[in-house]
């Protein structure tokens, strides 16, 4: 199907979000909570944008959301979206205080932030890719927990899950390095839980803990026969590979 | 009236409000004297019905006992009345008078409770049975023409007559969001996919109203008969009833209608010989506000944590578990047997063109008359304040009118002749929204009423999307540091812009419609906000850093109840002298302000 996206027609697929053609035909939109892996969570709101319907009437819908339709106009830019905008990156960069990425964001959108009293040392945006990354990668043990204001991400109780695997997808998504990650003496403390770490057998470098190569080993039905960490495991495929183009 | 009004005797039923208010107030107790002298009473030929009813509405009056068929209302009755009530009413045909209801305008002793004004302006359609039935008795509800209706459609109409008659009848979602019951139907008839399910939104939240719960707990039966209609046409097999957990009865009633509709083959396999086949389950929620916002509501359901989604496909399409579902609110649901069993006609001739038929509401609040009221919509905000509610105590005057639970708006005394309906109030920034009424006199605060409101929000909201959470922070803040005597001018254009964009940009309409408190005051009492910021003082006594109280002496006479009533003694004074306000003890609470019955004390 076709679309119109800031007066230029392009091409859309069903079951699409706006935003997901937009991220094809380059054409830019903010977000935060966005992540192609993923499905749009319409969270953050920072994808904003106009679309015009049938009747001619202008509305405000999260593009992440807003699945497209035959015909449908969007408009990306406008003085609503640019104060949605802004008043979003004021409040972000109120709360994640100690962010340097929220605070980058205020000063991109010229706004001064409206530090909220207690959270100086926040960096937390509430994105929740870390959460759809543990789901995803993971064994689905991080939640955004309790409600409204109190709203944060955390394990059940506050707890070590068991479940946890320390496989520190979570970490590695975050934008904003707001979750801990502490790695010494071979041991990673992560989520209220300590994990022994694996070298790498080729390069020595601590990579994985156990727990997370038996659940990939359980995932795959395949046993892992050799410990290499993603670098030396590239350079690997590379040799077998470079072998076959001879 | 006569000194003594001889009552035909006949067959009695007694009827005690056994509703969440009057049992609060002891109706179980009553229940229990008149169950121990009515057991084996040699006095009586034939035995009196007792029955325990749900909610009557007035609960100002509560408990309330009902004798019928003389029509005879007894109001704050206790447990000791009943043997009183027994000998002169039940065995001499007499009225025990102290129990009637004094008219305080006439100054005389009204009968029946459904001769006074609390009642007469109110027409009860969702509340038809509540008050006359007991809740816990099928044979109760179908002696009242119970079942009729889904016998009609079962027999007598297709499913596309049944969306006709409900399009018809103009039924309007009572939930608050207004949309038409019958186009939701069609669109969920329309989409080609099994099952379907069907949900009754029984999560009501708001602070200070119980529309939804009176009915779950009073006539739990019109709920099932009205899903069932909708599983007919739709040709659903299964509904839910999402109840919040702290409703005990109504947890406990709905509970034992569905027990007892199962076992009277209302609900099961091939209903009333028919090829329906319908069951409901009861879910019971875990007390979040924002689980009454229907996305939200679903995800509760199917087993994860209540919060909404962007509805750009509606639940019709995909609701439950993604598949199509029907999700309308309770007192939706008790408005569909009438409209089957009595037409769209004669319900569309009640209410207003836009918003047919009648509303529950719950009045509460600085009115004389507290409780439940079901009037044709159209109806102005002083009809149901001063005629039905009976106005403002003595003493004091009226403010404000809080419409449409937290998220709706404050409307001040020059707008009361405003129509109650699913459209004029949105449009003056508040809402009529799930029924809330909240009446507040010239002892409330307005910056303050925005900051509790909007704090309660902060709790409730799901915390999902950003404008919704961060702007709900943000509000609270700069609120708090309004009636703090920390404001600044520039803090209400801020308030202004942030609520702009929380209004365009949240995810769901409990974020959307948040800052209505902020705005709705900002807009009709502005004036306060610059008192607390420019003049540091709060004028109606309420912010205690704002607030200084003083008694003046012109009009103190000395009766002492301020000073009895102190919590700090910070009242010094001998009786029948002029009284004197310690300052520096002074806590600011206003127990004084309220108390003085000769307005002495005052706010400087």
């Amino acid at each position: 199907m076709k679309i119109m996206i800031d007066e230029r027609e392009v091409m859309a697929y069903p079951g699409e979000a706006i935003l997901e053609v937009c991220r094809r035909e380059n054409i830019f939109i903010p977000t935060l909570c966005y992540h192609p892996a993923f499905k749009g969570q319409g969270a953050c709101r920072m994808c904003m944008v106009e679309i015009i319907d049938s009747r001619g009437q202008r509305k405000l819908v999260a593009s992440c959301t807003y699945p497209v339709s035959d015909g449908l106009k969007v408009i990306t830019s406008s003085e609503k979206i640019r104060k949605i905008r802004k008043t979003l990156a004021m409040l972000i960069a109120g709360r994640a205080q100690a962010s340097p990425f929220a605070q980058k964001m205020a000063g991109e959108y010229e706004v001064k932030p409206f530090f909220f009293k207690g959270f100086e040392n926040e960096k937390c945006i509430l994105c929740r890719l870390c959460v759809n990354a543990c789901e995803e990668m993971g064994s689905a043990v991080l939640a955004a927990v309790s409600r409204g204001v109190d709203k944060r991400i955390e394990t059940p109780y506050a707890e070590g899950a068991e479940e946890c695997i320390g496989c520190k997808a979570c970490a590695e998504i975050c934008p904003t390095g707001a979750i801990e990650v502490k790695e010494e003496n071979g041991q990673r403390i992560i989520w209220h839980k300590t994990f022994d770490l694996i070298k790498c057998e080729s390069c020595g470098r601590e990579f994985a803990t156990p727990e997370q190569i038996r659940f990939i080993e359980d995932k795959t039905g395949r046993k892992i026969e050799k410990f290499l960490c993603e670098g030396c495991r590239k350079r690997q495929t590379a040799e077998v590979i470079k072998e076959f183009s001879v | 009236m006569k000194e003594k009004m001889k009552i035909e005797s006949s067959v009695n039923k007694i009827m005690v409000c056994c509703g969440t208010g009057c049992t609060a107030n002891g109706a179980r107790q009553v229940l229990a004297a008149f169950m121990d002298r009515l057991k084996d009473n040699p006095d009586f030929a034939v035995v009196p019905v007792l029955k325990a009813t749900g909610c009557n509405g007035w609960c100002e009056k509560g408990p309330i006992v009902k004798i019928m068929p003389q029509d005879i209302s007894y109001c704050h009755v206790k447990a000791e009345d009943v043997d009183e009530i027994i000998e002169k009413t039940l065995l001499k045909g007499e009225l025990v008078k102290r129990l009637l209801y004094r008219d305080p305008v006439k100054k005389e002793f009204v009968t029946s409770i459904h001769q006074t004004d609390f009642y007469r302006k109110q027409h009860k359609i969702a509340l038809r049975n509540i008050g006359e039935i007991d809740p816990g008795s099928i044979d109760d509800y179908i002696e009242r023409g119970g079942y009729k209706a889904l016998e009609k459609v079962l027999k007598e109409m297709t499913p596309d007559e049944v969306i006709e008659e409900i399009l018809k009848s103009g039924l309007r979602g009572r939930g608050g969001g207004g949309f038409p019951t019958g186009l939701k139907w069609q669109a969920c008839k329309n989409t080609p996919r099994f099952p379907k399910y069907i949900i009754c939104n029984g999560d009501e939240g708001d602070p200070g109203a119980f529309m939804d719960r009176s009915i779950m707990e009073g006539d739990p039966h019109t709920i099932i008969e009205g899903m069932l209609i909708c599983a007919y046409v739709l040709n659903a097999e299964k509904g839910f009833i999402y109840v919040r957990d702290e409703y005990d009865l109504a947890v406990k009633y709905l509970g034992q209608a569905i027990l007892d509709a199962r076992e009277r083959g209302f609900l099961g396999e091939n209903i009333l010989g028919s090829n329906l086949c319908f069951d409901i389950e009861l879910v019971r929620g875990g007390g979040a506000f924002v689980c009454g916002e229907e996305t939200a509501l679903i995800k509760s359901i199917e087993g994860y944590p209540g919060e909404p989604h962007d509805k750009y496909v509606f639940p019709t399409e995909k609701g439950l578990w993604g598949q199509p579902t029907v999700i309308n609110n309770v007192e939706t649901w008790a408005n569909i047997p009438v409209i089957i069993l009595h037409g769209a006609e004669k319900f569309a001739s009640l209410g207003t063109e836009g918003s047919p038929g009648t509303k529950v509401f719950s009045l509460v609040g600085k009115v004389v008359n507290t409780g439940l009221v079901e009037v044709p919509m159209g109806i102005t905000l002083r009809e149901i304040i001063y005629e039905i509610g009976g106005g403002v105590p003595e003493g004091r005057q009226f403010k404000a009118v809080q419409t449409g639970g937290p998220s709706g708006g404050c409307i001040p005394a020059s707008h009361l002749d405003l129509k109650v309906d699913f459209d004029t109030l949105t449009r003056e920034g508040s809402m009529m929204g799930s029924g809330g009424i909240i009446v507040m006199d010239d002892t409330t605060c307005m910056v303050e009423v925005a900051r509790y409101y909007t704090n309660f929000l902060a709790g409730e909201s799901c915390g999902k999307c950003t404008p919704c959470r961060e702007g709900i922070r943000a509000l609270v803040e700069i609120l708090t540091r309004i009636c703090k005597g920390e404001g600044e001018l520039s803090d209400l254009q801020l308030l202004r812009d942030i609520s702009e964009v929380m209004q365009e940009a949240s995810l769901c309409a409990l974020g959307r419609t948040a800052p209505n408190p902020v705005l709705s005051t900002l807009r009709f009492f502005e004036d306060e906000y610059i008192a607390h910021i420019v003049d540091k003082r709060c004028p109606a006594g309420v912010c205690p850093a704002l607030t200084t109280f003083y008694i003046d002496p012109e009009l103190c006479t000395g009766c002492t109840l301020c000073k009895r009533n102190c919590p700090v003694d910070a009242i010094k004074g001998e009786a029948k002298k002029k009284h004197e306000i310690i300052e520096d003890k002074c806590i600011r609470c206003g127990e004084c302000y309220r108390r003085c019955r000769f307005k002495a004390v005052k706010v400087r």
